[in-house]
């Protein structure tokens, strides 16, 4: 009976020995260590010799044995029937390591205490994972402006965000769970225009695209989406970030900008009908590419709805021609032409003689006036109708 | 159409049809000694430069055949692109609408004839 006791001790022992990632000693009733083996060694650092027979409370950080934290774990292991802590604990030497610690009460027959078996694990890197990722979230949740969610490989939402939440109105339980297609209009849904986003990020590492989203109200609102595929380290995909924005009030600014500036180049351009079929347009200021473009369409434009034959192109209010506008000038005469009209330039400064014949551009049958008055009366002969009506025109209109 | 023809251009202008254009066009213009042609280009439906190309050889075929021509009918796009392309049209003579063009050509045979 003995012999088996002894055998059955020593299988113990052995067990507890071959156990190296982890510690499992047992303390007396008052905290003083009684077992030591490899497991402990390894993450305290001190051998049998050296704590055997040693109190507990040099595991524990000065401050906290000076709280009385080691009998206070005793005694709470004691009541409880166990203790489970995580906090920093000391090695040998010093340096700390963040362990979780169980203590559990040894009780013979009659609840007598005999002491207590500690186990101790070393989740310094699994705290360092859980403070990393907590950082993470928080970043996350800090970030109101941009949605952050994750999908699945098949688009269905697995997070979600403050950002989101303030962007589309939902919580988090009403759309984890859900395929990303429910904040699509029912148009981009039909198409499969989700999908096809997610498999082109898939394929080209990023896809960027803007278009109209769904809030949980039904309203719209333009937002800015980067897809970004998430793959495993073996490069298989296993999901998607989604990050999105609100454009809605860029685009407002981005439309009235715009319909400024061509409201601002219509009113840089006007096209003036002087007579039945005669246009003046007269050139005002510096004329760049998109104006002397504008200036161009509106003119051949005006002739078409006008049936006009003569167009006069006043460029007196030009402070300066160079090569480019004396090309674009030109180019507006020849389009004209092709519609049937003759253009007649007026207010020709000697500078800008100069450049448009430097540029070696065939005049033709460009015709030109010294100022509008003359180049009037050009255009009114033209058509037809007697100079004399001319001077009455200008008279009256001056 | 009087002493004046039309000419009308439509749909696409391909190899093919254009020779044949060019065939009926010449020989309408001698059989009928027309003494002017309008070209009316505004039923096509590309006017890019090769076609630009084709409507100036008609335009000169007319002329050595003793007519006047007036191109009809070019939109205000059209007559911009044209222009960027550096048209092959610069010597035709044109017109916004047929009627504008069969003032012109009549205009035009009044001056020569005084």
């Amino acid at each position: 009976m003995q012999v088996a006791l002894d055998g059955e001790l020593a299988f113990y022992q052995q067990m507890v020995d071959s156990i190296t990632d982890c510690e499992v000693i047992r303390l007396d009733e008052t905290g003083v260590v009684r077992t030591w083996h490899e497991g402990a060694e390894r993450l305290y650092g001190y051998t049998a010799n050296e704590i055997v027979g040693g109190p507990m409370s040099v595991f524990y950080a000065e401050d906290e044995v000076r709280d009385g934290r080691p009998g206070f774990d005793l005694r709470t292991a004691a009541e409880n029937g166990h203790c489970v802590s995580e906090g920093w604990r000391i090695r040998k030497g010093g340096s700390q390591f963040w362990a979780a610690v169980t203590l559990t009460p040894i009780r013979g027959a009659g609840g007598t205490l005999h002491g207590y078996v500690r186990v101790t694990r070393d989740h310094t890197e699994r705290r360092e994972q859980e403070l990393a990722m907590r950082a993470i979230e928080r970043m996350l949740d800090a970030i109101t402006d941009y949605e952050v969610i994750r999908l699945d490989a098949d688009g269905v939402i697995q997070s979600w965000s403050p950002g989101a939440e303030r962007l589309k109105q939902y919580k988090d339980d009403e759309v984890i769970g859900h395929h990303v297609s429910m904040f699509r209009p029912e148009e981009d849904t039909r198409s499969g225009l989700p999908e096809r986003e997610m498999a082109a990020a898939a394929r080209i590492g990023r896809f960027e695209a803007e278009g109209w989203r769904l809030r949980k109200d039904g309203s719209r609102f333009w937002a800015s989406t980067i897809v970004s595929p998430i793959n495993d380290e073996n490069g298989e995909l296993t999901g998607f970030v989604s990050v999105g924005r609100d454009l809605s009030e860029k685009r407002a600014q981005e439309q009235l900008v715009q319909r400024q500036q061509e409201e601002i180049l219509e009113l840089s351009t006007p096209v003036i009908q002087v007579w039945d079929k005669v246009l003046v347009l007269p050139i005002i200021g510096t004329l760049d590419s998109a104006r002397a473009a504008r200036l161009t369409e509106g003119l051949l434009d005006r002739i078409a709805a006008e049936q006009a034959e003569v167009a006069i192109l006043d460029v007196s209010g030009v402070p300066a021609v160079d090569t480019e506008v004396a090309q674009h000038l030109l180019k507006t005469v020849e389009a004209a032409r092709l519609m049937g009209a003759v253009s007649v330039l007026s207010g020709v400064r000697p500078d800008t003689a100069q450049a448009i014949v430097h540029l070696g551009i065939d005049l033709g049958s460009l015709r030109s006036r010294s100022n509008l008055k003359e180049a009037l009366q050009l255009a009114l002969s033209i058509v037809g109708a007697t100079p004399v009506a001319a001077t009455a025109v200008v008279a009256s209109g001056g | 159409m009087g002493d004046n023809l039309i000419v009308m251009l439509q749909g696409d202008l391909e190899d093919g049809t254009i020779e044949q254009i060019e065939r009926d066009v010449t020989r309408e213009v001698a059989r009928s000694q027309a003494r002017g042609a309008l070209i009316d280009v505004s039923g096509l439906s590309v006017v890019d430069s090769f076609v630009a190309r084709i409507i100036s050889r008609i335009v000169a075929m007319i002329r050595l055949l003793g007519s006047d021509a007036t191109v009809v009918g070019i939109q205000p796009a059209v007559a911009l692109a044209l222009v960027e392309l550096g048209v092959p049209l610069k010597h035709v003579a044109t017109a916004l609408t047929a009627e504008q063009g069969m003032a012109r050509l009549q205009g035009r045979r009044r001056e020569r004839a005084r």
